[in-house]
């Protein structure tokens, strides 16, 4: 364990027993639309669980619930048995928390090392006064969450060449593993991934599938996708929950859900399931 | 519910000066008639800034730009009507049919100038920006405001400069209710009323006006629907520069003065009352002036002028934090 | 993620470029030069009286930058920092409250005198103190606002300054003493005497040249040591895409009030320090074209970039204060125009905000990743938000 993650608490490194992460009916209204409707969902920890369902199910809107980018008009949501509903994002990222994008949203200006440092704030002590008189304790920190971050950029598999490269210069697969380093970066227990293998090849896809296994077997990660590729849901996934118009239809392992008539519908329509 | 709150609080501390001065004067004098005359005058000046706002909102609703040199193109509008009093060989001494006349033409000419006006700065400092980062066009905006202001300061120096009283502003007309009306009031409404009602039909009825609120709406979509929105936009920006023609136009006849920096000023009232009544409501911007018009009077014939812009600033602050959208605007969608 | 990412790429790498001891070498070659530089002129000479004013800019200009090219926050209202910097000085270091009769480590004449009398260091200190807490209570109402809403809120903010200034001399605050000195201003302000040295006077120059070269030599530490920590690096990252840098850990409000205090801190000092010299306080001075001219500083300099800044500022106050009134004012009436140079100061400073952002908006020495984010998003025409969502 580094010393960055000494100094600040962290969320219990003991696995939690029970569900990781449970949702009570929770639902989302934008004025006259209903996203997201009454879906109760849990998480058991340390597995790897999917939400699939066609586009505009609601499953983006859903994430953005757990990580508090918005509140849920109804319903609740707790994470390692304390209520998050409607806590602010920075604050359940501290908690234990992170996440990655559906569109990669790194800092652009930043190189790939910098990105990854933002992703450890949480993490780290220094103030104002810390940061301009450089005390020791600021630059041993300053020093470990270097070490650490690029540690974390090796580990998601980055060439060191590149951990000074401007983010926006690098390469489409790096930026995703970048992005994926600096939600690791907070030392979450639940980490959130928002269609990670978009625009990747099939062998790209099993790779990233291989490492979130390896997150979850080192790490002791649990890991909620979502997901368009069902190769990679039904390869990884412990428990697949399909949403469609907001609504959950079905839920369950992968091999059950894929030959669920509501899904096969929900994705073709009921004219090409009839076929 | 928090909404609700918001837009009723607003509604209250929007009426509390009114109150506080209405049952101060009945209490007083038994009368409200100088409440009344505070709001009348503040109708025939919230009618300046309902043009000027109008502009502002029609900009903001269609490019999401806040024109930081609409202002200073109502104040070219009251220079340029005041420059063509002479041109015209209107004065003092002028029949009132040649006033009336007259002042139809400068109030065209004026119209058109600041259209003009307007068109060109947003060809020249707002579209080649039009994908940068939202600092830059506004940067531009301010510099063009600058340069406006100067054009001013040369025209008629730095001090104001008084204008040929050629409709006898303050003469009175009749009086209501213990309430008298002048003849700037009337000007005002006169040129106001129809103006903002041709606006709405033409934006309401017409292809152009239907154009513009798809383009305001989704742009790329308007796009792909065969709208020319650089066309839309300048059209916009047209009658955006019409309407604060028009404003300088009054204003000088209401004020008989005009500065130079009266563009600053205004401007940043009429933004006031843009986002008052909601930014991108046409509705609003006129509602939005009219308010504005009637607080700032009560200020300064009650507290004082030299404080009515500190409390005019303390309103659009308190719209701001607590209600952005306004009074008819709607409550946007969160960040995401 | 959008096809103009990969043009892009191939056009520079690294963040960091030429090797740490050069740039550290041609700094500590500039601070020499700086710190000689009175000695080639007389100790009353106008350069000298100029470059005291161009140094205080700097300070302003570093401090805005922390708000705007740090933390992309655009502030129109920074103004309000000058002012009440400025009034601190005047509150505490002249005799404005005859009826008080407070001295702390004053000495000399000023001892005796009526009024509140501080010494500089402490006028100095209070000033900070005072606008880091303005700096808080004026973000606060803009953290959830859009940026041109932030502009706005700002600009009204330093409005509201401005008309407390100019009639704060009918407002009483006690004992018949009033807020301000309104129009006609608080003057004179005392004499700055610093421990172990001689008082500062309008006689010689040169002691309150190398003053404000030091607060400089102090604000640019700083600023550079907060850049290159988890403060800068939040604030960068909220000037990119704040929900992204929230979801990540960074606490939005602190973060952006921090950048808001900091800045106004800093303005500050140099608003103290300001009045200071030019011996008065008067609302005359709080215009919201001066929120403009540090805004152009910075912008000119290059947002976000430190040195930028300071290379922004030094050139504009020359511009200003020197190149127009002095060296270029008669040139229109050599041409045969009516009018002096100085007349268009307001159309050519427009003029300039208009002409930098649409040819360089990534401003003279910028902070080099800014250049790519700006000419991206122009150049290609895409939209540099989609480039980032």
């Amino acid at each position: 364990m580094s010393a960055a993650t000494e100094s600040q608490p962290t969320a219990d490194r003991e696995p939690y027993a029970g569900d990781l992460l449970t949702a009570e009916g929770v639902s989302k209204i934008f004025g006259g639309l209903v996203a997201v409707n009454e879906v109760t969902f849990a998480i058991p920890t340390r597995s790897i669980v999917s939400i699939i369902g066609p586009n505009g199910a609601g499953k983006t809107t859903f994430f953005n619930m757990l990580t508090g980018l918005y509140k849920p008009t109804f319903g609740r949501i707790s994470f390692s048995g304390k209520d998050i509903t409607g806590m602010r994002p920075d604050r359940i990222t501290a908690s234990g928390v992170a996440r990655t994008f559906q569109n990669i949203r790194l800092f652009g200006t930043m190189s790939a090392l910098e990105n990854v440092l933002v992703g450890q704030h949480s993490r780290m002590r220094a103030g104002l006064v810390g940061s301009v008189l450089r005390t020791p304790r600021t630059r041993r920190e300053e020093k470990a969450v270097r070490e650490k971050a690029r540690e974390t950029l090796a580990y998601v598999g980055l060439r060191p060449s590149s951990f000074d490269q401007l983010a926006i210069n690098l390469a489409y697969g790096d930026q995703r593993r970048v992005e994926i380093a600096r939600a690791l970066a907070s030392d979450p227990v639940l980490l959130l991934l928002d269609e990670p293998t978009a625009g990747m090849n099939p062998q790209e896809s099993a790779a990233l599938t291989d490492f979130m296994r390896k997150l979850r077997d080192e790490r002791d990660l649990t890991i909620l996708l979502i997901e368009h590729d069902m190769k990679v849901v039904m390869g990884v996934s412990e428990k697949v929950t399909v949403l469609d118009h907001g609504e959950k239809i079905a839920e369950g392992e992968p091999a059950a859900v894929r030959d669920n008539q509501r899904v096969i519908e929900a994705y073709l329509g009921k004219q090409g399931a009839a076929e | 519910m928090k909404a609700w709150a918001n837009k009723w609080g607003l509604i209250v501390v929007l009426l509390a000066l009114p109150v506080y001065y209405g049952i101060k004067d009945l209490a007083d004098t038994g009368s409200l008639s100088h409440l009344g005359q505070n709001l009348l005058a503040g109708l025939s000046n919230g009618s300046i800034w309902a043009l000027i706002a109008v502009g502002y909102t029609l900009v903001y609703g269609i490019i999401e730009l806040i024109n930081f040199a609409h202002g200073d193109v109502f104040m070219i509008g009251s220079f340029v009507t005041a420059g063509l009093f002479g041109t015209i060989g209107l004065g003092l001494t002028s029949g009132p049919l040649g006033i009336g006349f007259g002042l139809l033409a400068i109030l065209l000419i004026a119209m058109v100038t600041c259209g003009v006006l307007n068109v060109m700065i947003e060809r020249v400092a707002y579209r080649p920006l039009r994908s940068a980062p939202k600092l830059a066009p506004l940067i531009t905006a301010v510099g063009f405001s600058f340069i406006l202001q100067n054009v001013g300061l040369l025209w008629l120096g730095g001090s104001p400069a008084s204008v040929p009283d050629l409709i006898h502003a303050q003469q009175d007309v009749f009086t209501v209710f213990g309430i008298t009306v002048q003849r700037a009031d009337l000007l005002a409404f006169a040129v106001t009323i129809p103006l903002v009602a041709a606006m709405t039909i033409f934006i309401a009825r017409t292809k152009l006006g239907k154009a513009m609120r798809a383009t305001a709406q989704d742009p790329d979509a308007a796009r792909l629907m065969g709208i020319n929105v650089d066309t839309t936009i300048s059209l916009t920006f047209l009658i955006g520069g019409m309407l604060a023609g028009a404003a300088g136009l009054i204003y000088a006849l209401y004020q008989t003065t005009i500065w130079f920096f009266q563009g600053f000023q205004a401007g940043l009232i009429a933004f006031t009352a843009a986002v008052m009544g909601g930014i991108g409501n046409i509705r609003g911007a006129v509602l939005g002036g009219l308010i504005i018009g009637c607080i700032q009077q009560i200020s300064d014939n009650r507290i004082g002028t030299q404080w009515t812009p500190a409390i005019v600033f303390a309103y659009l602050i308190l719209i701001m934090v607590f209600r952005p959208q306004g009074l008819l605007g709607e409550e946007t969608r969160e960040a995401g | 993620m959008s096809a103009a990412a990969a043009p892009a790429a191939r056009r520079t790498s690294r963040v960091s470029s030429p090797p740490p001891w050069a740039n550290k070498g041609l700094a500590v070659l500039v601070a020499l030069l700086a710190i000689m530089l009175p000695l080639f002129f007389d100790p009353i000479s106008g350069f000298i009286d100029d470059a005291v004013v161009a140094l205080a800019y700097v300070i302003m200009a570093l401090g805005l930058n922390v708000v705007v090219g740090f933390a992309g926050l655009l502030d129109l209202g920074y103004v309000a920092f000058f002012a009440i910097g400025a009034f601190t000085t005047g509150w505490f270091m002249s005799g404005f409250y005859v009826d008080a009769n407070i001295h702390i480590l004053t000495s000399g004449p000023v001892g005796t005198l009526p009024g509140i009398h501080l010494n500089f260091i402490f006028v100095l200190v209070i000033a900070a103190f005072l606008c880091a807490l303005a700096g808080t209570l004026i973000g606060l109402p803009t953290l959830r606002l859009r940026g041109d809403y932030i502009a706005i809120v700002t600009l009204a903010f330093g409005e509201i300054i401005r008309v407390f200034a100019v009639n704060g001399d009918t407002i009483s605050i006690a004992h018949g003493a009033k807020l301000t000195g309104g129009r006609q201003g608080i003057t004179p302000v005392d004499q700055v005497k610093l421990p172990f040295l001689d008082p500062f006077t309008q006689l010689n120059l040169r002691p309150w040249y190398w003053f404000v070269l030091a607060l400089v030599f102090i604000v640019l530490f700083v600023v550079i040591r907060l850049r290159d920590s988890r403060m800068g690096r939040a604030w960068i990252a909220i000037r990119e895409d704040e929900v992204a840098a929230a979801s990540m850990g960074v606490p939005l409000v602190k973060t952006k009030l921090l950048a808001y205090t900091v800045g106004g801190a800093i303005g500050g000092v140099a608003g103290a320090f300001l009045a200071a010299y030019l011996n008065t306080v008067n609302a005359d001075q709080f215009a919201f074209s001066f929120s403009i001219f540090v805004l152009a500083m910075v912008i000119l300099g290059g947002l976000g970039s430190v040195w930028g800044v300071v290379l922004g500022a030094v050139l504009l106050s020359f511009i200003n204060n020197r190149l127009i009134p002095d060296v270029l004012d008669s040139v229109p009436g050599k041409l045969g125009l009516n009018f002096n140079l100085t007349d268009l100061g307001f159309g050519i400073f427009g003029f300039l905000l208009v002409i930098v952002m649409i040819l360089r908006p990534e401003g003279l020495l910028p902070e080099r990743r800014r250049q790519l984010e700006l000419h991206e998003g122009i150049d290609s025409g895409e939209s540099v938000f989609e480039a980032r969502v």
